[in-house]
């Protein structure tokens, strides 16, 4: 079975600690990371999904230890950050294809799903149109299809549901349920009460520390 | 995973993007409608001299005449179109997370620069051909102008391009200071050539001419290597033309195999870029740094107050605005040091020739910072709505500005007081602070200032008058 495991994770900037001594093993299902503003909900999620290196402790994927796995986490990862440098001139289907390249994706079987997930979430109609053109909204559902290209065995998601209307937030939310019932699936939620019944554990982050 | 694969679309998406820039079309002016004005017959326009005799026109030599534009003006401004231009935001916090190769994706990206450079240069081609046209009807040789122009210009333009990748590889060289270093190798590439005078023609004597335009005028003047001068830029000249053998220039040993060497260079660098490819994390600040890190807080936030009035109209709202530009500007203890540093300078040294410059180059950091956040699209659609306009702020971002040099002069007026010296500080602020913000405010980005500022404080600097 595949598994995600943090071992003692730490992470400091300077001397400001983030997060102390978490450990945790994730097993696929949904896992919820909540938690206030300013927690370390989004450091964590950084750090399971290798765009942060931890200060100490390790990280390891179906048993082997991080760097050494971390190609072979990367090639099954699907990740959403709250926040993603958007290229304004490309389409949006020209950008996940691009990312599709970039995740060794067969581009035809690619643009065929992106379509699929598109339309799951309402911004299928738009998907030849400029990301400049894009509402907040709609680049937060972009950035979440991206995520979900390919089969990723392991998805974190970071306030994916942010900015989006209820109907749409739900389309969203039966998506990442049906895409947990074969992945690890770890996500930061200020949704956690609707989706708490439908997860495997929920990690709530208080100052740095998980409990 | 096709490595293949990553770096055609990373080169088909950068093509796309260029493609749909109005800054390619400047670009793909900028280099004919400059050619126009410093190539001229009758030496107008940027001088070339070889012992302060004006070269004979030829096909060849407006070649290389062409290729001396690409290395004085193109080096730069292409370095700013790639640098700031469409491509400059990439989704580095998903492509990261990727296992894609970075050599592939550097590649893919490389190729694209390369093919709109390349492009700039057919288009100055184009325009070589109808100078040539123009200026020597006779005599015109398009193979010849072609020729010369390509083996001078292209490995320059690919060594910009692959200086582009390798840049953006690591977390230092993405900043200001990189654009800094850019600097000092574009100029440091005009200047090294020189080391070749006197020296016979060789692969390694040629290695040193990056730019590539001294070669061909060194080993294609009569007589013996070392017997003469060559000056290029605004020098007198005396009657008479003197006959250049471009072509035999060209040709001298080493100098095509060190035009192709720097094409693999390039390569190698694009390759090396993936390689050391740094991601854009937060970084830890090494223990040993301690100071540096001191030194580089913020401080403590003032004392809240949670019993605080809401906060009045100031009394004089514009010298309001004028305070708040010039405290954001010397915002910082890093400048704040350096500032203290220059004030000491200026009270010792010469203030036109050391004390202004070295007030200036401090400046220019922190004005094309605060000018780049300023006009950030984002704040600029929330300042739009503010009691004092954007165009307001501006003008008080030049005043302040103009504040900034006149208090780091104060030392050297207090040595010895010169209305020349008061004029001198506070107008090159006002200038650096107008160019700064007219950049900004075309770019949306600090960036464009700061390569701009930089070229114009060579000059300041280096101008004695």
């Amino acid at each position: 079975m595949t598994s995600l495991a943090l071992a003692g994770i730490g992470k400091s900037y300077g001397r400001k600690v983030v997060l102390a001594d978490v450990s945790h093993t994730f097993a696929p299902g949904l896992t919820l990371i909540t938690g206030a503003s300013g927690a370390g909900k989004s450091t964590l999620l950084r750090l399971i999904a290798t765009a942060e290196k931890p200060t100490r402790g390790t990280l390891s994927w179906n048993e082997a230890k991080l760097p050494g796995a971390r190609a072979r986490l990367r090639r099954v990862l699907g990740y959403a950050p709250q926040a993603v440098d958007l290229p304004e001139d490309l389409t949006a289907r020209e950008f996940a294809m691009h990312i599709a390249a970039l995740k060794g994706l067969s581009l035809a079987g690619a643009d065929k799903q992106f379509a699929a997930i598109t339309d799951a979430i309402g911004l299928h109609a738009d998907i030849n149109n400029r990301i400049a053109s894009f509402s907040g909204g709609m680049r937060r559902r972009l950035i979440f299809a991206q995520a979900m290209l390919g089969e990723p065995e392991v998805l974190a998601l970071d306030e994916p549901t942010a900015e989006l209307d209820g109907e749409t937030a739900r389309k969203l939310g039966a998506l990442i349920l049906d895409r947990a019932k074969s992945a690890i699936v770890v996500m930061t939620t200020h949704l956690a009460d609707e989706l708490a019944p439908h997860a495997v554990a929920t990690l709530r982050v208080i100052d740095g520390k998980v409990g | 995973m096709s490595t293949l694969a990553i770096t055609a679309s990373s080169l088909s998406t950068s093509l796309a993007r260029y493609w749909r820039s109005w800054g390619l079309w400047v670009l793909l002016l900028i280099a004919p409608v400059a050619a126009r004005y410093m190539v001229r017959i009758d030496g107008g326009g940027v001088i070339i001299a070889i012992d302060s005799h004006l070269p004979t026109m030829t096909s060849a030599f407006l070649g290389v005449s062409l290729g001396i534009v690409v290395s004085t003006l193109v080096l730069p401004i292409g370095w700013l179109y790639l640098r700031s231009n469409t491509t400059r935001r990439q989704p580095w916090q998903i492509e990261e997370n990727t296992a894609a190769s970075r050599i592939a994706i550097g590649l893919g990206r490389f190729a694209a620069d390369c093919v709109v450079m390349l492009g700039m240069l057919a288009a100055l081609t184009a325009a070589g051909w109808f100078l040539g046209w123009l200026l020597i009807p006779d005599q015109l040789k398009l193979f010849e102008i072609t020729y010369a122009l390509w083996l001078v210009a292209a490995p320059s333009l690919i060594g910009l391009c692959a200086l582009r990748i390798l840049f953006d590889a690591r977390p230092m060289l993405r900043s200001g200071f990189g654009d800094f270093l850019y600097f000092v190798l574009w100029i440091a590439s005009i200047a090294v050539p020189a080391a070749m005078a006197g020296k016979p023609a060789s692969l390694a004597a040629n290695m040193l001419d990056f730019a590539g335009f001294v070669t061909p005028l060194q080993y294609g003047a009569p007589g013996e290597v070392g017997d003469f001068v060559i000056s290029i830029g605004g020098v007198p000249v005396e009657p008479g033309f003197i006959q250049l053998d471009v072509m035999a220039g060209l040709a001298s040993p080493g100098y095509i195999e060190s035009r192709l060497l720097w094409i693999v260079i390039a390569v190698a660098l694009v390759v090396l870029a993936g390689l050391i490819y740094h991601p854009h994390r937060v970084r830890r600040r090494a223990m040993s740094a301690r100071w540096l890190a001191a030194l580089t807080q913020p401080g403590a936030p003032p004392r809240a107050n949670p019993n605080a009035p809401p906060a009045r109209h100031a009394m004089a709202g514009a010298l309001n605005l004028v305070i708040a530009e010039f405290r954001l500007i010397g915002s910082g203890r890093v400048f704040l040091a350096f500032a203290a540093s220059v004030v000491a300078l200026s009270y010792f040294a010469d203030f036109r020739m050391i004390g202004s410059p070295a007030a200036l180059l401090v400046l220019i950091f922190s004005l094309s910072a605060h000018a780049g956040r300023s006009e950030a699209r984002g704040l600029l659609a929330l300042t739009r709505m503010a009691w004092f306009s954007p165009m307001a702020r501006r003008a008080a971002f030049v005043v302040a500005g103009a504040g900034w040099t006149t208090l780091l002069a104060l030392p050297a007026l207090a040595r010895a007081p010169a209305l020349e010296t008061l004029a001198t500080a506070a107008s090159t602020g006002a200038i650096a602070a107008a160019v700064a913000s007219s950049l900004a405010t075309l770019s949306g980005s600090g960036f464009a200032p700061r390569l701009v500022l930089l070229v114009l404080w060579y000059g300041y600097s280096s101008y004695s008058g």
